[in-house]
C-alpha cells in the first residue's frame, strides 16, 4: 500500500483536530472531577456516541471484519443477541444504581454495596486489564502499519501513544470523550464507502448469498447443531454464553464503557445513554462485519484476483479490512480509511487510559494510600496516572512484541476475570441479602472455576493444561462454556456464602439495591425521552434485523 | 460568537475540510484498476454535506454548554 500527499494531508489534519480538542479543553479543567469525570456535564448525545466509540477500538474494527470473513453474518450475534439487549438492560435497570449512588466508578459502587475487599479486587484487576488492553491495541497498531505501510514499529508506537498522551493529559476524560465522538464519525463515514463499493462489485447482497455457503449468510438457521455452522457453537451456548454472560458481563459492568454514561448531566441522560447508543450500535455490523463477507465473496469470485493476505503461509484475517481499503480506495479516500484505522486504535487506547486513571486515582490511591488530600493533589495524581498508563501501555506493547503468545494468554485471563462479574453485580443490585463476603469469594471462586474449566477442556489445540475431559469444536465454543461455568459458580457461591454471613442493614442499601430504591421519575417525560419506551423500540428493531437475516 | 468548543462545530469543520480535499483530489488524481475518482468525488460531497449540517446545527441549534433543562 502506498500513500500520496493528500492521504498524509488528511491524516495530519486529523491529528491537528485531535490535539486541538485537548488544548482547548485544558482551559476548562480545574478540578479532579473535571479531569477524571468531566464534571458530570457532558450532553447525552455525546456520551451515547462515546459509549459505543470507546468499544470501537482496533480489536472491534479489524476483528469483526476478520470474523465476518471466517464465520459470516453469524458474527452479528455479538451485536443483535449480545450487545443490544445488554445495553438496554444497563440503561433501564442498572444505571439508576451506578448514577444514583453517586459512585465515581464501578469499583466504588462495589465498595458502597459490598465492602472494600470486593472493590479492591475489581479495581486492581480492572487497572491491570486496561493497561494490557491498551498495550495490545498499541502493539496491533504498530504491527499493522509496519505490514501495510512499512512504517517502523517504534515510529507507530510513539506517534500514536504521544498523541493520545497529549490530548488525555491536557483535557482528561472530556478530551477523550470528545475525540471518541469524532473518531466514531470518522470510522463510520470512512468505512461506509468501502461497503458500498464492495457490495456493488460482488453484485449486491444477492451476489454474496449466491457465492457463499448458506451457513455464512444466516444468523439462526444453522444454530441447531454446533457441527452445522462455521462458529462451531449451538443455540444454547450462543444464547447463554455470548448473549447473556459475556455480553451482559462486559456492557453492564466494564467501567471503560459504563464510565461514559456516568459522566452525563442527570439521571435520565445516564439511563438513556446506553439505550440511545444501541440505535447506531445495531447498525454497526453493516460497517464492521459486512466487509469480511465481501472479502470472502471476492475470494470465491472467479477472476476477481483477490486473496486475503497471508503471513508465514497462514491466512491473516486481520488484514481483510486493510486489504480491501487498498483494493478499492484511491488516494484521498484511502487517507480517510487509514485515518479511520488510526482513530480506532487511538480511541481504544484513550478509552482504556482514561478509565485506568480514574480507577487508579479514586479507587486505589485515594482509598488505600492518601485518603485526605486536597482536590488539586488528586488532579495532579490523575495527570500522573495518565502518563503512567501510557508508559505502561508502551511497555506492554513491547512485551507483546517479544512474546507472541502473550496476547492469547491475556485475552484468556480477561475472560476468567470478566465472566463472573455480572453475577456479582446482578445479585448486588437485585438481591438485598447478598453480602460482601459472598461477593468477594464468589468472584474469586468464579475466576478459579473459569481457569479450571479451560484447563480440563480443549479446542483447536488450546487448553487442556491439566487434562482433556472434553473437546470443543471451536475455541469460541470453549470460551462461551468457560464463561457459563464462571458465571454459574460465582452466582451459586455468592448466594450460599451470603446466606451464612451477616447482611448489610437495609438503611445502608437504599439507592444501591432495586427493592429498596424508589423508582426513577423519568416516566413523566415525553415518550421519546423515556428509557423504557426507547428500550422497547430498540429491542423490536433488533428483533426485525434478526428476522431479516434469520 | 458561538462556542467553538461545541463538538458540532469541531466535527462539522473537520468533515467540511476533508470533503473539500477529496473533491479537489477527484479532479486531480487519476486512479487505476478497480479504483475510481468517482469514490473521491461522491465521498467528498457526502462529507461536505454532513459537515455543513453539523455546522448549521452548531450555528442555529441550542447551546449545548448551557442546556440544563433536563436537570
Amino acid at each position: 500500500m502506498h500513500l500520496e500527499f493528500v492521504d498524509y494531508l488528511i491524516i495530519g489534519l486529523y491529528f491537528v483536530f485531535v490535539l486541538g480538542i485537548g488544548v482547548f479543553i485544558k482551559k476548562k479543567v480545574k478540578t479532579s472531577s473535571d479531569f477524571l469525570m468531566s464534571g458530570r456535564s457532558i450532553p447525552m448525545w455525546i456520551t451515547s456516541l462515546a459509549f459505543i466509540s470507546a468499544n470501537l477500538g482496533a480489536q472491534e474494527v479489524l476483528g469483526m471484519a476478520a470474523s465476518g470473513a471466517k464465520y459470516g453474518i453469524m458474527t452479528s450475534h455479538f451485536y443483535w443477541l449480545g450487545a443490544i439487549p445488554a445495553m438496554v438492560f444497563l440503561g433501564i435497570f442498572m444505571m439508576p444504581f451506578y448514577y444514583g449512588s453517586k459512585a465515581r466508578s464501578v469499583p466504588e459502587y462495589l465498595a458502597k454495596r459490598f465492602d472494600e475487599k470486593t472493590r479492591g479486587f475489581n479495581a486492581f484487576t480492572f487497572a491491570i486489564m486496561t493497561i494490557f488492553s491498551s498495550g495490545i491495541s498499541l502493539y496491533a497498531l504498530a504491527l499493522l502499519f509496519q505490514i501495510i505501510l512499512g512504517w517502523k514499529f517504534e515510529f507507530s508506537i510513539f506517534l500514536a501513544s504521544g498523541i493520545v498522551l497529549i490530548y488525555t493529559f491536557l483535557g482528561g476524560l472530556t478530551s477523550a470523550v470528545y475525540n471518541e465522538v469524532l473518531q466514531f464519525f470518522l470510522i463510520v463515514l470512512g468505512i461506509a464507502p468501502l461497503v458500498y463499493i464492495g457490495l456493488h462489485q460482488v453484485g449486491g447482497w444477492n451476489g454474496v448469498v449466491e457465492r457463499l455457503p448458506d451457513a455464512m449468510t444466516h444468523t439462526w438457521k444453522y444454530m441447531g447443531s454446533a457441527a452445522d455452522n462455521p462458529m462451531g457453537v449451538d443455540v444454547w451456548q450462543m444464547a447463554m454464553g455470548l448473549g447473556f454472560v459475556l455480553s451482559f458481563g462486559y456492557w453492564c459492568t466494564d467501567f471503560l464503557v459504563v464510565q461514559r454514561a456516568m459522566v452525563t448531566r442527570n439521571m435520565r441522560s445516564a439511563r438513556n445513554t446506553p439505550i440511545v447508543a444501541a440505535f447506531p450500535k445495531m447498525l454497526m455490523p453493516f460497517i464492521v462485519i459486512v466487509p469480511g463477507l465481501i472479502a470472502i465473496t471476492l475470494v470465491n469470485m472467479h477472476g476477481s484476483g483477490y486473496v486475503i493476505p497471508a503471513q508465514n503461509g497462514v491466512t491473516n484475517y486481520n488484514l481483510v479490512l486493510p486489504s480491501l481499503l487498498n483494493r478499492f480506495y484511491p488516494s484521498g479516500i484511502l487517507g480517510v480509511g487509514m485515518t479511520a484505522l488510526f482513530a480506532s486504535f487511538m480511541s481504544g487506547m484513550a478509552g482504556n487510559v482514561t478509565a485506568f486513571n480514574t480507577v487508579l486515582t479514586y479507587d486505589i490511591y485515594q482509598s488505600y494510600f492518601q485518603p485526605n488530600k486536597s482536590d488539586k493533589h488528586y488532579l495532579n495524581v490523575g495527570r500522573l496516572a495518565t502518563v503512567f498508563g501510557i508508559l505502561a501501555s508502551i511497555g506492554t506493547a513491547y512485551l507483546a512484541k517479544g512474546f507472541n503468545n502473550i496476547m492469547d494468554f491475556l485475552q484468556l485471563v480477561f475472560g476468567f476475570v470478566n465472566a463472573p462479574l455480572f453475577a456479582t453485580f446482578f445479585l448486588g443490585m437485585f438481591w438485598k441479602r447478598s453480602t460482601g463476603h459472598g461477593a468477594f469469594f464468589g468472584l474469586v471462586g468464579g475466576t478459579a472455576a473459569a481457569a479450571l474449566t479451560y484447563n480440563i477442556t480443549m479446542a483447536e489445540g488450546k487448553g487442556g493444561g491439566i487434562a482433556n475431559l472434553h473437546t470443543f469444536s471451536s475455541t469460541m465454543a470453549q470460551s462461551f462454556m468457560v464463561a457459563i461455568v464462571a458465571f454459574t459458580t460465582c452466582f451459586v457461591l455468592t448466594i450460599l456464602i451470603s446466606l451464612f454471613t451477616k447482611p448489610h442493614p437495609k438503611e445502608k442499601l437504599v439507592g444501591l439495591v432495586y427493592s429498596l430504591t424508589p423508582r426513577p421519575k423519568a416516566e413523566k417525560a415525553v415518550w421519546y425521552k423515556r428509557p423504557v419506551v426507547l428500550g422497547i423500540i430498540v429491542l423490536a428493531l433488533t428483533a426485525v434485523l434478526n428476522l431479516i437475516f434469520l | 460568537m458561538k462556542n467553538i468548543l461545541d463538538l458540532r462545530f469541531v466535527i462539522g469543520l473537520f468533515f467540511l475540510l476533508v470533503g473539500l480535499f477529496l473533491l479537489i483530489t477527484s479532479f486531480v488524481v487519476i486512479p487505476s484498476g478497480d479504483k475510481t475518482e468517482v469514490v473521491n468525488r461522491w465521498s467528498g460531497i457526502v462529507y461536505m454535506i454532513f459537515g455543513g449540517i453539523m455546522l448549521v446545527l452548531w450555528r442555529f441549534g441550542g447551546d449545548e454548554a448551557v442546556r440544563e433543562d433536563e436537570l
